[in-house]
């Protein structure tokens, strides 16, 4: 077993007074830039790296990939709590995480994030020890066609999205689609709907769009209902604001779903964690024996998509440190960190700095029981915060979504955007369309026409390329099967109808 | 005398005022936290160089202040050079252009700064580029890959950035000088376009040799030509593209620091002093050196004279490649 001779190396390695400390320091940091809406775990390693030159270089890798997967944990709190993002890939926590809140089940929903994290995590550094390099060939399989087909299973999710009507759901995700194109065509290098504001060019930022049509837009529709003070209910005493046995029980599955998911599509660079965690909820919710339930606050919905993010961070390593390839912004300072401490990042570099990859293995096998152990507690602590009255709470939300929007490129016109979005998510709740939809045509539509018109150009113009590839094709075909999905329920239903009216 | 030079400098103020900007003010030295713009975000490649550059500077105690790089990404480089634009004046912010900070404003209607409007201060780098192939391709060298795009037109895939970006017109060029055709796929990671080559969903790739370099050591690819007007010190067995009989016009990858417009003579000599001594320093160098930049020191009016060029030869090519040029 080479496996565990390595990782008995990597642990002498990672357990060092001096890389215990930094993993810890990584991993808080981490927390923290995920918890703040906004400021990312990009924006941060990319401030600190100049301060790790000093550092010894397994250490250094050892504390940014701390910041890296530690503000995965950190981005579910504010989407539970307050119903903003905290990153991308938290926005379909908020879906069902803060219902739960309101129900008064904040404490839960936190403390099941932080555990379905846990075991994500430590599956993601299991899967990259164990199979990186295999997986990284496989990912190279993936071409525009994979891409485009993967892309579309992701959209086909809008089914489970879709709350009294699909046709809504569709129209949502039809804007979201439109809204995915404006800004500069990478084809043509000309602009589409950016009616000459040179501030478009770059495309709506999707943080600013979700936390508008989330933060903002539920904000706007609770002002209107001011009659009743109504405040959140919470549990009182410690106890009680933990997950309960049952709970887990109910996670078990989207435990297991949310880290393959996350971990599979972490692998491949050019998807990433907001796609693996609308997949993963996407499939909790088709293999649910309740899924009318979802979106109005059950606990699978939560574990599955933070599930999925944290194995994201685990996938997202194994193109970077066994092909030099970066997947992500954060990704791509790693490697950069990784030049300028003089290590040459490519397919030779777990062969020939061994102490640096099983290092940074074991560092996040720790890592991730530090993190657990330190968010645990925090949880009853964060969910204090739903104490406040609504005439605190309320301009708090819209304070950091301000601030939170406009720190991620310092743009007051980001703000904008928002308190436009705001407006479009007030009037989608006032008439029903579910908001979900058009934020996952807005993840999706940007990959989705890049892979299609790419195949396209592969193929000169054949579409027969995109279901001849075995991927492409299955993917697909699972993509039809969920579409059909609603149509068998109807057909169910009438047949159902049909007997009873027979009886 | 407290009060002399306070008038002094009220009197210096107001001329500057009335001469907008340009004015014998004494020798100038930031006297606040210096802003380092870059038009990617954190991660892209200007953005690794800006952060790379900001920290030596200080390590080699070259500026007295701290240095905080700024991201202003969207729209090419559009964005970035409009924020300049916006802190006309102002001493304590200068920004890192590349080639895309010339070719933005030429295709797109919105992207309204241009290079000239900035003052530039000095070129630092040019980015050498290669061809690389997958090492189990036919294609041993340029030769090979061009007669096999002329069998089949548009069989053969070249992966690669936005269609203004170099690799795109580099291969228009070649293109137009062989009459060869193959298909040019746009990807917008860098990341992308390596898998899509090691994949074998593309067969040619215009890479950076620092970046190819591991690939090549590891056995995943081959480099066919170096788009260079000499081989390059770390790959002397690849000929150039020229050496291949193959004339076309090397379109450089310059990396450099530039100021907001109307920056004083004060400021310009500062920065230009600040990177005399800063190319020449150990650091640097080794950086250079460590990811195969070419050195690419240049100022004053050859500075000038390099982005007019720049400027004339891409809308030439842009032109010739069938894109919208606007300016």
């Amino acid at each position: 077993m080479d496996a565990l001779g390595n990782l008995l190396l990597g642990f002498s390695v990672a357990l060092t007074p001096i890389n215990l400390f930094w993993c810890l320091t990584g991993v808080i940091l981490g927390t923290t830039v995920g918890v703040l809406p906004g400021l990312g775990p990009a924006a941060t390693i990319a401030m600190l790296l100049p301060l790790t030159l000093k550092m010894d270089h397994t250490t250094a890798i050892i504390a940014l990939a701390g910041i890296f997967y530690g503000a995965r944990y950190g981005g579910s709190t504010t989407s539970i709590l307050l119903n903003i993002p905290g990153e991308s890939s938290s926005v379909v926590t908020c879906l069902d995480g803060y219902q739960l809140a309101r129900q008064g089940r904040a404490g839960a929903a936190l403390g099941i994030s932080a555990i379905s994290s846990f075991i994500a995590g430590t599956i993601g550094v299991f899967g990259l020890m164990l199979v990186a390099p295999p997986l990284a060939r496989f990912a190279l399989r993936f071409a525009p066609p994979e891409y485009f087909a993967l892309m579309v299973l992701g959209l086909a999710m809008v089914v489970f999205l879709a709350g009294e009507s699909m046709v809504k759901a569709l129209l949502a995700m039809l804007v979201g689609l439109w809204i995915s194109t404006i800004g500069t065509d990478l084809f043509t290098a000309e602009s589409r709907f950016t009616f000459g504001q040179m501030k478009l060019l770059g495309g709506v930022d999707f943080i600013a769009a979700t936390v508008g049509i989330f933060a903002l837009g539920e904000v706007l529709v609770n002002l209107e209902s001011r009659g009743g003070a109504e405040i959140f209910k919470l549990a009182k005493g410690f106890k009680n604001l933990l997950p309960t046995f049952r709970d887990l029980k109910d996670c078990r599955f989207a435990f297991l779903n949310g880290s393959i998911v996350g971990f599979l599509v972490g692998a491949l660079p050019g998807a990433g964690a907001t796609v693996a965690s609308f997949l993963s909820y996407g499939l909790e919710k088709a293999f649910s024996r309740h899924p009318q339930k979802f979106g109005t606050g059950v606990i699978e919905g939560v574990a599955a998509p933070e599930a999925a993010n944290n194995a994201d961070a685990g996938g997202a390593l194994v193109p970077l440190l066994t092909l030099g390839i970066p997947g992500g912004n954060t990704t791509a300072i790693l490697l950069g960190g990784l030049i300028l401490w003089g290590y040459k990042p490519g397919p030779l570099l777990i062969q020939e700095h061994p102490e640096l990859f099983w290092g940074l293995v074991a560092s996040m096998y720790i890592g991730n029981v530090l993190l657990l152990v330190l968010n645990l507690p925090l949880v009853p602590l964060f969910a204090q915060i739903l104490r406040l009255p609504y005439y605190v709470l309320y301009p708090l939300i819209v304070g950091i979504s301000i601030v939170g929007v406009y720190s991620v490129n310092n743009s007051l016109f980001d703000v904008w955007v928002m308190g436009l979005f705001g407006l479009l998510g007030y009037l989608m709740r006032k008439l029903n369309f579910p908001a979900a939809a058009l934020i996952l045509g807005m993840v999706l539509g940007d990959a989705l026409e890049r892979a299609l018109r790419q195949s396209l150009m592969m193929s000169q113009g054949e579409l027969s390329i995109l279901i001849a590839r075995p991927i492409s094709g299955t993917l697909l075909f699972l993509a039809a099967l969920i579409l059909c999905l609603p149509v068998l329920r109807k057909v169910r239903y009438w047949r159902v109808a049909a007997i009873e009216r027979e009886a | 005398m407290k009060q002399r030079a306070m008038l002094a400098t009220m009197i210096i103020a107001g001329v500057t005022a009335l001469t907008g900007g340009h004015s014998w003010t004494q020798e100038f030295k930031p006297s606040k936290q210096i802003e380092g713009v870059v038009h990617t975000g954190p991660g892209g490649g200007s953005d690794l160089l800006a952060r790379a550059i900001a920290e030596m500077l200080q390590k080699e105690k070259l500026i007295s202040q701290r240095m905080q790089i700024v991201n202003k990404s969207g729209g090419g480089s559009a964005v970035a050079m409009a924020y300049l634009a916006e802190k006309k004046g102002d001493p304590h912010t200068i920004g890192f252009f590349t080639g895309v900070w010339v070719t933005n404003p030429l295709t797109s209607k919105e992207a309204t700064v241009t290079v000239k409007d900035l003052t530039p201060i000095v070129r630092l780098i040019l980015e050498p580029a290669v061809i690389a192939v997958k090492a189990d391709s036919p294609y041993k060298n340029m030769n090979d890959f061009i007669e096999a795009a002329k069998k089949s037109p548009n069989q053969l895939r070249q992966s690669g950035g936005s269609v203004t970006g170099r690799d795109n017109l580099m291969r228009l060029l070649i293109q137009k000088a062989t009459g060869a055709q193959w298909t040019y796929i746009s990807f917008p990671s860098g990341g992308e376009r390596l898998s899509n080559l090691l994949g074998g969903h593309v067969q040619m790739m215009v890479i950076e040799p620092q970046e190819a370099g591991e690939h090549i050591r590891a056995g995943n690819l081959r480099v066919i030509a170096s788009l260079t007007e000499k081989r390059l010190p770390s790959l002397p067995n690849v000929p150039t593209i020229k050496e291949q009989g193959i004339d076309v016009t090397i379109i450089p990858q310059a990396r450099g620091v530039l100021a907001p417009p109307d920056a004083s003579k004060e400021v310009v000599q500062y920065w230009e002093g600040v990177f005399d001594r800063f190319a020449k320093s150990a650091s640097w160098k080794q950086y250079v050196e460590q990811n195969q930049f070419e050195d690419g020191y240049l100022k004053g009016p050859p500075l000038n004279k390099f982005f007019d060029e720049l400027t004339v030869l891409m809308r030439g090519v842009l032109k010739e490649a069938g894109a919208k040029v606007v300016r």
